[in-house]
């Protein structure tokens, strides 16, 4: 692995008596695709939500780019370079596409006319050019989440975190947001995604976590990981939901 | 300032609490049902109490027997501005939470309209029914009859609106609406039936408490705005949508603003219940009961 | 594209510096006072809706406590004028500051409070500084002050000849208030205060700091409803708590941005021009008689307007089609 971008340091969340993150260390190295996987309630959004700065775990540290970033907020992790999708896409509805996306250029730029040239290469980047004039709440589900990629990466971010983009999308679709997420990481970009269903990530990623009841089961290479019996384990409740 | 002033003053702020949770409830139970908020819910309340006021007048029907009358009679005035006003807002495809507000919010100048063009904006008021002026001493404190049948009143419909809720089997497709309104529509329930009934409930309701307060408060075009900022501070206090919240709220509200009275002079004494909304929101943000 | 933008921003500014030029020539054609009276009170009221627009309509914090900010614009230049003869001029500037702290100050618990809460919030607030400002002796309570005449001049901001110099600077109030919109609309500020609006959480996550923004909208929001309010105590020249701190206030402020297009330019404008001279003209023709007639019409007119145009009058003016509802 190269230089390591993002470490969690034993990290710990509870909410109430439930546990739903144990002792979770994972790094992530500059430049990599890494995949985030496990059955349902295995803790994965929570950690992804800990990563991005909704809430402070309740123990352990969160290491951004060489800084600890545990005690920061959303905004705060957004201005140092974490950009982020929703699993529920979570589009500014009353807005235009363009509109959007500048947004979140804006992090970047108080120049208008930069945020505005910024967030039109964007969405050409994201396959959205011809819609950046429509109003949000106008688009397909595959458009929002293209959006909310293009919303992401007009933050400049160092790391993209990817919650279930490609979840619900047809074959098709889903086919050409794993081709948008390699051109993500082409331009330099780290890449940590969620994902539910193995089939569609595993061809992707360098590198797969396994999370089950809110610990590491297990990490690795990805054609290494879907033989690791454990996880096969892990997996047989859904196993012939990821089969069928 | 002696203890017998401030029980017999809390005595009254109890039972004039129990009157604020009676006419907050129905506000509470549209809104738990479907998220609307009847800004119009104090005019309900104004045309409740001309009713009350006309059946006295031209019936000589007493406002005690007259309440189921108002009751039935604001049921259907709920129903029917549910199906032919509030139903259409529902519709709306852009701002709907402004849409609902400013449609209830119309609705309610035009109502208070409509009482000035038909009823005159004099005050009136029922000076001579069974119960007026007549007090009782419960333990050396006097309490007006009138406002104690309320209290009595109060006490019943929200007994009674438990059991409906619980035991009947509207009640139970008013909950289900309120919990899931898209999955009741699957399992074949009528969403715009519950909602009308919803509605008329509401409007029932305010109804009632419109017949107890027409007994000793002037009736006049713009009595419901008066209240009704009370009923929304109840509703709000109790968590927006808790049935019981309304109840717990408006007793709260009837003994602040009581106590209020016993500092402060008469002209300040809302100050003590719009302070104590503050204050429980800054510490609760949902109210006392609100779980949303 | 970008261009598109551009001339779009650019026609606005074209379209309001023609229609500012038009309304400044009316008077030359208008000499009736009363119908001049209703044109001061239309433009005084656009400035007011578009501030509240600010924070109601572009940051979605829905305000109908607004008659506080209108109240102390008022009261602080009446008073600093009356006690200590401070020109009104100060007076404004300083209510306005004024307003802007005071409304930094709430805003820093009220803005938790989501929906509901926050509006009965900040109503309940301005109920509380009207009953305040009812029993404040000092202050004229209930009575009220009257604003002494010193004779015509702008330094004193005073006419009782003509009612013309109040009109003017009603325009002009109107016009900068719908520059700095226009100015803030195309800024950071206005992006965020839509993506506050739309979705904090996403906006959060784009380095939107939400309370910031939000507290940035009431800032300026308050500022210019006070400088509207201490205008309104000159025109009338007198003021007591219930002529300047109402809810009512604080629905005619909130009511033409939501009629004419909430979050839009434009709406406020177009909501006052055509609700301002209804209730001023039904309240004096037909409403005289005291039955309501004007009430009965004044709520048709705005029910008719929320079920029919949901997004506001606006929408009968843009080319494109109506929004379309999420499909679920």
């Amino acid at each position: 692995m190269s230089e390591t971008l993002l470490e969690t340091r034993g990290v710990w969340q509870r909410f109430g008596g439930l546990v739903a993150n144990s002792d979770v260390s994972i790094s992530v190295g500059r430049g990599e695709i890494v995949g985030l996987i496990g059955p349902n309630g295995a803790g994965k959004s929570t950690l992804f939500n800990l990563i991005a700065g909704v809430l402070p775990p309740t123990q352990g540290s969160i290491i951004f780019d060489g800084h600890d970033v545990t005690k920061e907020p959303a905004t705060a992790r957004c201005a140092r370079g974490i950009g982020r999708t929703f699993q529920v896409v979570k589009s500014f509805e009353s807005m235009t596409v363009i509109d959007n996306v500048i947004v979140g250029a804006l992090i970047r730029t108080t120049v208008m006319r930069e945020a505005r040239r910024k967030a039109h290469e964007v969405l050409e980047f994201c396959g959205l050019g011809a819609r950046a004039d429509v109003l949000a709440n106008q688009l397909i589900p595959s458009e929002k989440r293209r959006l909310e990629v293009a919303r992401a990466l007009a933050t400049e971010p160092k790391l993209l975190l990817l919650d279930e983009v490609l979840t619900g999308l047809t074959h098709t679709e889903a086919e050409k947001g794993v081709e948008l997420v390699r051109r993500v990481r082409d331009t330099g970009v780290t890449v940590l995604m969620v994902e539910h269903v193995m089939e569609i990530v595993m061809p992707l990623v360098d590198r797969a976590i396994v999370l089950d009841l809110g610990k590491v089961l297990t990490e690795g290479k990805p054609a290494d990981v879907v033989r690791d019996p454990k996880v096969i384990t892990a997996y047989l409740g859904d196993r012939h939901a990821v089969s069928a | 300032m002696t203890t017998a002033t401030i029980i017999q003053s809390l005595a009254s702020g109890l039972l004039m609490g129990l009157l604020y949770g009676l006419v907050a409830v129905g506000l509470a139970l549209i809104f738990g049902l479907m998220d609307v908020t009847n800004f119009a819910h104090g005019e309900f309340l104004m045309l409740a109490m001309y009713i009350t006021f006309f059946l006295f007048a031209f019936f000589a029907i007493d406002p005690l027997l007259a309440m189921p009358l108002v009751g039935a009679a604001m049921f259907l005035f709920g129903a029917l501005v549910y199906l032919f006003v509030v139903r259409f807002a529902m519709r709306a495809r852009a701002n709907i939470g402004m849409v609902q507000i400013f449609t209830t919010f119309g609705l309610a100048i035009l109502m208070r309209g409509l009482a000035q063009y038909f009823f005159t904006p004099d005050y009136r008021s029922i000076n001579v029914s069974w119960l007026g002026g007549k007090t009782v001493s419960i333990g050396g404190v006097f309490l007006p009859v009138p406002q104690l049948v309320g209290a009595g009143v109060s006490l019943l419909a929200f007994g009674a609106l438990y059991f409906f809720i619980k035991k009947t089997d509207f009640g139970r497709a008013l909950e289900a609406t309120r919990e899931d309104a898209g999955a009741v529509a699957l399992v074949g329930i009528d969403k715009n039936k519950v909602f009308a009934l919803g509605w008329g409930l509401g409007g029932a309701l305010v109804g009632i408490a419109g017949a107890v307060m027409a007994m000793f408060f002037y009736i006049y075009p713009d009595v419901g705005a008066s209240f009704a900022l009370i009923a929304y501070v109840t509703v709000a206090l109790g968590g927006f949508g808790s049935v019981f919240g309304a109840f717990a709220g408006g007793i709260i509200v009837g003994l602040v603003e009581a106590s209020t009275a016993l500092i402060l002079p008469p002209s300040l004494k809302s100050i003590g219940i719009y302070a104590v909304y503050l204050l429980v929101v800054f510490i609760r943000p949902r109210g006392l009961f609100g779980s949303m | 594209m970008n261009d598109a933008h551009t001339k779009r921003r650019r026609r606005d500014l074209i379209v309001a510096a023609v229609l500012a030029l038009l309304a400044a020539c009316a008077p030359l054609v208008v000499k009736d006072v009363y119908i001049q009276n209703i044109m001061v009170l239309t433009l005084m009221y656009a400035a007011l809706s578009q501030a509240w627009n600010i924070l109601g309509g572009y940051c979605g914090q829905i305000s109908l406590g607004h008659a506080l900010y209108f109240g102390l614009g008022a009261y602080t230049t009446a008073l600093l004028f009356t006690k200590f003869g401070v020109l009104p001029w100060f007076g404004m500037l300083g209510g306005g500051v004024l307003s802007a702290l005071i409304a930094l100050g709430l805003g820093y618990p009220t803005f938790r409070l989501r929906g509901h809460y926050f509006v009965i919030a900040t109503i309940v607030i301005a109920e509380i500084a009207l009953l305040l400002f009812l029993n404040w002796d000092w202050a004229g309570a209930a009575l009220g002050i009257d604003i002494p005449v010193r004779g015509d001049s702008w330094a004193k901001f005073q006419f009782t000849r003509s009612k013309l110099p109040y009109f003017y600077f009603a325009l002009a109030f109107c016009c900068v208030a719908f520059l700095i919109t226009w100015w803030l609309e195309d800024s950071k500020w206005g992006y965020w205060w839509r993506a506050v609006k739309d979705n904090p959480d996403a906006a959060e996550s784009l380095g939107v700091v939400v309370f910031n923004s939000k507290m940035g909208a009431a800032a300026v929001s308050a500022f210019l409803t006070a400088i509207g309010g201490a205008f309104y105590a000159q025109f009338v020249s007198y003021i007591d708590p219930d002529s300047v701190m109402t809810f009512q206030f604080s629905l005619l402020m909130a009511l033409p941005a939501v009629l004419g297009g909430i979050g839009t330019l434009w709406g406020p404008v177009l909501g006052a021009a055509i609700l301002i001279p209804l209730t001023e003209l039904t309240r004096s023709y037909i409403g005289g008689s005291g039955r309501g007639v004007d009430l009965i019409l004044y709520g048709t007119v705005i029910v008719v307007i929320a079920l029919a145009r949901p997004e506001g009058l606006i929408g009968l003016f843009s080319r494109k089609p109506a929004p379309k509802g999420v499909p679920q």
